[in-house]
């Protein structure tokens, strides 16, 4: 038994290869608590950032700068009442959280944190998290007609006919990813793990890869992706001024936070997606071009000292606080925070640590950047009409996608062919 | 459409400056909330609040006790108390009652004082639970209306 547990220690693949269900079920664990706390996270974050890009300080007084607010948020969530409005589908009602829950989460068995911190690698990751995503919209249509009330349908309806319209963009443009990978090796693949590892191969992130065509296709999915997690300027599904709250209008408690948690680890698959496909995954920053052993340590300080900074942050920011004894609370918790995110950005600097480590945080930290884009977008634009979300989405976005799946195969194919036409443009660099 | 309008529309142009003025407004500097009982607000001269009996120099009231601002309210809610000094033949202030309760802060007592005595100061934190506090003394606006400060 505890050799069966220990044995998995010296492998170098994702437990799910392995077959050590022990190790699965702790990576299953890790991951759900990792994205809880991401969600957590997140909503202070959001509000944070939000205020600030309005010239507001958001929440500032449960827990230093409002650190505890979700967690108040939550509470709040826990103890009110759960509604469910008369002649309501009743078993209906109560599956839809669920279901979109579970799909949100389901995502995640394939994304790759690091090349072993992965629950399991599947040779049809990419289809299997679109495939499991889509299910979504299930969830949410079945909100909306068991709720038995107007908006909640209304709302259900654009969510569908939005997320299925957006999906095809979206898709067409993860194909010229998954073609992207085929180059050098010869044959494709459409296993996350090895979407990176072909990257590492090409020496390129897919982003970069036959210049403008590998930045469109992460363009179309950017905003695809937008709209695929019903967020603004593509909110519809939840526009308040017209709906409510869209499909979420019959829901209150524990339920409305099952369906807030699934649409930010929805966030956070997509974002995952985007990450893998064309920003090369957990791979550092010039993984080649500063390669050498010089470069990789160098490279993997960067996370404890990045948490070792924000700690210095948090103790710069306690010193700074009013000096009143209703504070003092705040001010040591502050300090304390900062004191814990400093020991873990030392405790991330030991040598054995730090090899294990930097793949997640280099992750997080591209994941962390779409995350910041739903944000900015947020603040930023107003909210489309639906007639011109949906011209966004079949007359623009879907005629792009295609154009970049086709121009992909034709440079893809005819790659040495054009190599040598532009060989004296390029200078050679492939 | 001109090509110039053509390319900012398929770049992206206009939303790219709107994300740019919402990321420039992050700097701290550009926060206008004021948390209000931790920092206080700057308060104009000007601005009209609680009533004071102002003093002079040598720490006498400048009251003459005319009774020109109980003429000039609108509210007829001062009223001014005095006897006259048999020596000095002077009318020397007994009491001064404001009624806070029913001011509208106009300002016209303190434009009808002729020896600049009644003010409205700038401080501002007047709220209290019951009308009784509100009928204010000669003490209260000689020095000020102490508030007691909560700690929590």
């Amino acid at each position: 038994m505890i050799e069966y547990i220990l044995g998995y220690l010296h492998s170098d693949v994702t437990p799910g290869e392995a077959g050590n269900l022990f190790w699965v079920t702790v990576y299953v664990l890790l991951v759900f608590l990792g994205i809880s706390v991401g969600v957590i996270f997140m909503n202070w974050f959001e509000r944070k950032v939000m205020a600030h890009m309005q010239v507001r300080i958001g929440p500032m007084r449960v827990g230093p700068h409002g650190l505890l607010q979700p967690v108040a948020d939550a509470l709040k969530l826990i103890i009110k009442e759960d509604l469910m409005p008369a002649h309501a589908d009743k078993i209906v009602f109560w599956f839809a959280p669920v279901c979109v829950v579970m799909t949100a989460f389901c995502g995640f068995i394939v994304v790759p944190f690091g090349r072993t911190h992965a629950i399991t690698d599947m040779n049809i990751g990419v289809l299997f998290m679109l495939g499991v995503s889509s299910l979504g919209v299930l969830g949410v249509i079945m909100a909306g007609w068991a709720s038995n009330s107007q908006y909640p349908l209304m709302g259900s309806l654009r969510s569908g006919a939005q997320m299925v319209s957006y999906e095809v963009a979206m898709c067409m443009s993860v194909v010229s990813a998954v073609m992207m990978t085929s180059l050098v090796t010869g044959t494709g693949t459409m296993s996350m793990i090895g979407i990176v590892q072909a990257q590492e191969q090409q020496h390129m992130w897919f982003a970069f890869s036959f210049f403008p065509v590998g930045l469109t296709a992460l363009g179309v999915f950017a905003i695809a992706m937008v709209a695929e997690t019903n967020r603004a300027p593509f909110d519809l599904p939840e526009a308040e001024s017209e709906l409510v709250a869209g499909f979420l209008t019959e829901y209150s408690g524990f339920r409305w936070s099952l369906f807030f948690l699934a649409e930010y680890a929805g966030m956070m698959a997509v974002s995952a997606i985007a990450t893998t496909l064309w920003l090369g995954g957990w791979l550092r920053p010039f993984p080649h071009l500063l390669g050498g052993a010089n470069w990789d340590t160098a490279f993997s300080l960067v996370p404890g000292l990045g948490f070792i900074l924000l700690g210095a942050l948090c103790l710069f920011y306690a010193v700074k606080m009013p000096k009143l004894r209703s504070m003092r609370g705040n001010l040591l918790g502050l300090a304390g925070f900062g004191a814990f995110l400093a020991a873990m950005g030392l405790f991330m600097l030991l040598p054995g640590v730090r090899t294990r480590v930097q793949d997640i945080f280099w992750f997080t930290i591209k994941v962390g950047f779409f995350m910041y884009l739903y944000i900015w977008y947020r603040t930023t634009f107003p909210r489309y009409r639906f007639d011109q979300l949906m011209k966004i989405g079949w007359k623009f976005l879907l005629p792009i996608s295609i154009a970049v799946v086709v121009l992909t195969a034709v440079i893809g194919v005819r790659q040495e062919l054009l190599a040598l036409l532009f060989s004296s443009w390029f200078g050679g660099r492939r | 459409m001109t090509i110039r309008e053509m390319l900012r529309r398929f770049f992206l142009v206009d939303l790219l400056q709107g994300m740019w003025v919402t990321f420039r407004h992050q700097n701290p500097a550009d926060l206008v909330t004021e948390q209000y009982p931790l920092q206080r607000p700057d308060i104009s001269d000007r601005f009209r609040g609680q009533p004071r009996l102002m003093k002079g120099e040598d720490g006498k009231l400048l009251c003459t006790a005319c009774g020109a601002c109980a003429l000039a309210c609108p509210e007829k809610l001062i009223k001014v108390g005095s006897v006259r000094d048999p020596e000095t033949k002077k009318k020397v202030l007994t009491e001064f009652d404001f009624d806070l309760g029913r001011c509208m802060f106009c300002g016209l007592c303190e434009e009808a004082c002729p020896s600049d005595a009644i003010l409205l100061s700038p401080d501002y934190e007047l709220a209290l639970y019951t009308r009784e506090g509100m009928e204010l003394q000669r003490p209260q606006l000689e020095d000020g209306i102490e508030r007691k400060v909560y700690e929590k």
